[in-house]
């Protein structure tokens, strides 16, 4: 290290906060460290001015002046050489209460709080692994651990983290065992059916014929990524589902919320409700056809069906899981009855009614599948189907996998929705990580 | 200092012979046994007792949570719960701050104290913040208003869920063991805390504790229950004079206060330790 | 010592009552009574919009086309004497059970590797979670080309459908294990074998129980659907041999729609009894987790 960052790591590892955090973290904070020089009178920051910068006065004199509404009757402070200020602001967003303005000539070291709390979080990371050999929960944010540091998150600050963890995730083992992992799983379809050539893998189409087929812009059986009817059908499949699942939450979620809510709703329809739930949305699949008109109504009810089951019952099982003591609280500070509803049980129940969408989301593409199968035209299931039926085995496979990634993005969507609307709790559970 | 805090003088709590019998699955379980209590307005009456002998349960008939089998508790002159009406209605007046915490962990902590005034229509969603506000800089918590509660430590929600009691101006504070959870470092941060808003205010208080440290410190009087079911075994006057701070912990008036009452606290505890009882 | 002998006298009699008070029976009876009104005021609503038409003067739309309750009633008279409907639970139970089977065997060791090996973890997750999100039903096609007979591509199917889900509650569960409860395995000097056999398995078991409870309700619909689309779609075996999935397909093409109904509530009578089998056997694997 330069003598420059030597003589600054020397000062930061005297300054409370810093001064009892582990060296690598010293290390790399002085590496980083920003020198800025101000004159005599001016102003480092003034209040009310976003807060994320962390500065120790390396020589000359600042002082504090509080201002703004919150601050009556507190008195200005002087900061003196090697003493840190500014970093109250860290533990919350809000902006400074306090006018920092230089009495002399003075000169700072300048530690962004972002990149503070990015350094301790990957240095505690590192450590932790070394010690504990078992799938660790995620640590989120490990601060030290005073009231001071906790945190919130606010967008630029993910941002900068993601690309920080993104970054280090490429210097673990983890991408290289990935692409081994698919090497391996690609690699035996390869080489079972297109060079050993077992006898079982006989008619399954080859990994390269696949490819071949999913990226030719003039495919043998007419469906690639370059022909329109490759999207028209994903179209049909993603209709379906976006209908389906809309009517099965916004029906399911209220009866659900009701059915946790409310005990004489509970005693006349959960009777009923636990008496269709058993029979598999699937054994609907005749009298759907059977009862409802056209073609494209059996499919949709079938998937609504599916998915409503799990999202009420999820719901339901959210409700029931809110600490009675908030219904308590909430009684005491005089909530009505509808209040308690809006204020209480609808956004206490919302973890679980989010894994409900999630789960519910799931079981909705299961039933789509099926059911496009069965009857119905277009769509994802009826291109499996019929390209089995028509021997083009390759337009199957490519269904197939076209299916498992538009899944996997529906569900990550409503995974996202859910992160979004309830941040309390994304943050609630990080610092929990933490302790 | 109590009576020039408190002019209106509110909060005179009688409990009456209150009798309440649980039934889990029938096995008839006889929780409070035939207790009185009376706590004068202003007063800090600490109820101390071994875990599960039913104090909870007195806090909750006061509170309105559960009815009294018999019995009858009034509020200044007023019957809360008694014969022809065996339970108390929840309301403001009597607000509850809990063990472990009820504040609304998907509500910012200032949401959370501005969620009383706001939900019983006496002020505007944006008058009750504004409050709200006032009430958390005067109580130290500025800052902290966009928190979540899951954010900051059980010390600060502790002192934001008292914040949101006392928005109500509520007659009487029911505190059911609420610095159990706490280490004792910040325990005794929260002890100055509680005193500092009772000397602002003079709102009195009912607080239910287990430790008898605790409640010498804090308390006019000290009610001493025993297991359940529980009735007054012993009521000390504490005469330590208000105001109280870190200092009269190691006062020779506090340790003799201790010692008078340890022996009946411990044989208590013994008793409630051989039935085994359930964490109340 | 009871609560009897620490009661002053005066209460005596008041304890000496135990048993159920009327208040609890009074609300018990009150539960039942409106779930029978529930139930009655179903059957009501699907009896009318059947017969409409007699009542009315012309037909529900949707309801008109379903079966009665009453055909469904005497249907199921009948059925219960024929072999062949018995056949058909028989033959999709033994596939549950089958699939059931084999996915916990493989899905258990292989999320409890995915759990406990970095390595493992590494190669295989990403793998598993590019196959989870394609439904087991897509892959009837190919598993038809693949196994040599039609009775293992359906097993085939069965057992993606109950793997995925056995595999995720296990990893789950294994994430769940408290860290530190490992540290001080460790610091007190357990060795990795110990630890796994001691501290991970027992603290893993109450998640694959969820995981086969609810594995086998997904078993269960596989199975269902897999029936109907094999069956029905490339010519199985004629009559009611292929399972209960195909004996409500094979109705529904020959025309028999009270036939449908009484597979449908066979196989959720089915499900139900296999769901409330498994939980029976969850509770009795951890003891600990019964309330007290």
């Amino acid at each position: 290290m330069s003598d420059t960052a030597l003589s600054i790591r020397e000062i930061i590892a005297h300054s409370a906060p810093f001064d009892h955090l582990p060296d690598a973290v010293l290390d790399r904070l002085a590496a980083e460290a920003e020198e800025i020089s101000v004159a005599a009178g001016e102003a480092v920051y003034e209040s009310g001015t976003a807060s994320d910068d962390i500065y120790v006065l390396r020589e000359g004199m600042v002082r504090l002046e509080p201002s703004g509404p919150a601050s009556a009757g507190a008195s200005s402070r002087d900061i003196r050489p090697s003493d840190a200020f500014g970093w109250t602001a860290l533990s919350s967003s809000a902006a400074r209460r306090e006018r920092a303005v230089a009495t002399m000539p003075s000169r700072l070291l300048l530690i962004s709080g972002t990149r503070f709390i990015a350094i301790s979080e990957s240095v505690r990371a590192a450590q932790t692994k070394q010690e504990v050999d078992v799938p660790a929960a995620p640590l989120a944010t490990l601060l030290p651990e005073t009231d001071t540091f906790r945190r919130q998150q606010n967008v630029s600050d993910s941002l900068d983290i993601f690309a920080f963890r993104v970054a280090q995730w490429f210097k673990s083992p983890k991408p290289y065992l990935l692409l081994l992992g698919y090497a391996l799983f690609l690699g035996s379809w390869y080489l079972a059916v297109q060079v050993w050539k077992l006898p079982r893998f006989a008619q399954m189409p080859g990994l390269t014929d696949v490819v071949q087929e999913w990226t030719s812009r003039n495919p043998v059986y007419g469906v690639s990524i370059f022909t329109p009817v490759y999207y028209e059908h994903i179209f049909v499949s993603l209709r379906r589902i976006a209908v389906a699942f809309t009517c099965a939450t916004l029906i399911g979620v209220p009866v659900g919320l009701f059915l946790g809510w409310s005990k004489t709703f509970k005693d006349y329809v959960f009777p009923l409700f636990e008496l269709l739930r058993p029979i598999p949305p699937l054994a609907w699949v005749p009298l759907a056809i059977v009862m409802l008109p056209g073609s494209e109504l059996p499919v949709l009810y079938l998937t609504f069906l599916a998915s409503f089951f799990a999202t009420a019952l999820n719901t339901m099982l959210g409700v029931r899981s809110i600490d009675p003591t908030y219904f308590q609280a909430a009684n005491c500070l005089g909530a009505s009855r509808a209040q308690v509803f809006w204020h209480v049980v609808v956004p206490g129940s919302m973890p679980f009614i989010f894994t409900g969408l999630q789960i519910s989301m799931g079981v909705a593409w299961f039933s789509l599948v099926a059911a496009e199968m069965v009857s119905g035209q277009f769509g994802l299931g009826y291109l499996i189907n019929t390209s089995y039926t028509t021997v083009q085995y390759p337009t199957m496979v490519i269904a197939m996998l076209t299916l498992g990634i538009v899944g996997y993005a529906s569900s990550a969507l409503v995974r996202l929705a859910g992160n979004w609307l309830m941040s309390w709790r994304t943050r609630q559970l990080a610092l929990d990580g933490a302790r | 200092m109590s009576a020039a805090l408190n002019p209106a003088r509110r909060g005179a709590l009688t409990i009456d012979n209150a009798v309440k019998i649980y039934d889990p699955e029938g096995a008839r379980v006889l929780a409070v046994d035939h207790c009185s209590l009376h706590i004068p307005a202003g007063e800090i009456c600490m109820i101390v007792g071994p875990s599960g002998c039913g104090k909870t349960t007195l806090l909750n008939a006061i509170a309105g949570f559960h009815d009294l089998d018999e019995g009858s508790i009034h509020l200044d002159g007023r019957m809360l719960c008694g014969p022809g009406r065996p339970k108390a209605e929840v309301g403001p007046d009597r607000i509850v701050v809990f063990q472990n915490g009820a504040l609304f962990p998907w509500k910012t902590n200032l949401d959370n104290v501005a969620f009383g005034p706001m939900v019983q229509k006496r002020l505007s969603r944006a008058a009750a913040r504004d409050k709200a506000r006032q009430l958390m800089a005067e109580a130290g918590l500025s800052g902290y208003e966009n928190s979540y509660p899951g954010e900051i430590s059980s010390g600060l929600r502790r002192r934001v869920e008292i914040v949101r009691a006392l928005m109500n101006d509520p007659t009487i504070l029911l505190l059911d063991e609420p610095y159990r959870a706490l280490d004792a470092l910040t325990k005794s941060v929260m002890h100055e805390a509680l005193l500092e808003t009772y000397y602002r205010t003079g709102i009195t208080i009912f607080f239910i504790t287990h430790d008898l440290e605790e409640a010498i410190f804090l308390g006019h009087r000290v009610v001493i229950m025993t297991s359940r079911p529980c009735r007054p075994k012993l009521i000390m006057d504490v005469d330590i004079p208000h105001p109280r701070d870190y200092t009269v912990l190691t006062s020779k008036r506090f340790r003799e206060l201790v010692h008078a009452t340890e022996a009946a606290v411990h044989e208590e505890a013994l008793k409630s330790f051989a039935l085994g009882e359930k964490e109340g | 010592m009871n609560s009897e002998q620490i009661l002053p006298v005066s209460h005596r009699d008041l304890a000496a009552r135990r048993g159920a008070s009327p208040w609890r029976m009074l609300a018990r009876f009150r539960r039942y009574r409106r779930a029978c009104m529930s139930f009655a005021i179903f059957l009501g609503i699907w009896q009318l919009g059947t017969t409409g038409k007699s009542w009315l003067g012309h037909p529900i739309p949707i309801l008109c086309q379903a079966p009665s309750p009453g055909a469904v009633l005497a249907a199921w008279g009948q059925l219960v004497l024929e072999p062949a409907y018995w056949q058909s639970w028989y033959l999709s139970f033994t596939r549950v059970a089958l699939g059931f089977l084999a996915a916990a065997s493989v899905g258990i060791p292989f999320g409890l590797m995915i759990a406990i090996s970095p390595l493992f973890r590494g190669m295989i997750f990403p793998v598993f979670e590019l196959l989870r999100p394609i439904p087991p039903l897509a892959w009837v096609p190919a598993s038809i080309i693949f196994w040599p007979t039609q009775e293992l591509s359906i097993d085939f199917v069965i057992f993606l459908g109950a793997f995925y889900t056995i595999v995720i509650n296990v990893v789950g569960g294994a994430a769940n294990i408290d860290a530190r409860l490992i540290q001080a395995a460790r610091s007190m000097g357990g060795s990795r074998w110990n630890i796994f056999r001691r501290l991970v398995l027992p603290g893993v078991i109450p998640s694959i129980c969820v995981g086969l409870e609810t594995g086998i309700g997904i078993t269960w619909e596989v199975v269902v659907a897999a029936e109907m689309i094999s069956g029905g779609g490339a010519g199985g075996s004629g009559g009611a041999s292929g399972g209960l999935g195909f004996f409500i397909w094979n109705s529904y093409i020959g025309g028999s729609y009270p036939d449908i109904v009484v597979g449908m509530i066979s196989i959720g009578i089915a499900g139900y009894l296999s769901s409330a089998a498994m939980r029976f056997a969850a509770s009795k694997a951890t003891p600990w987790l019964r309330e007290r």
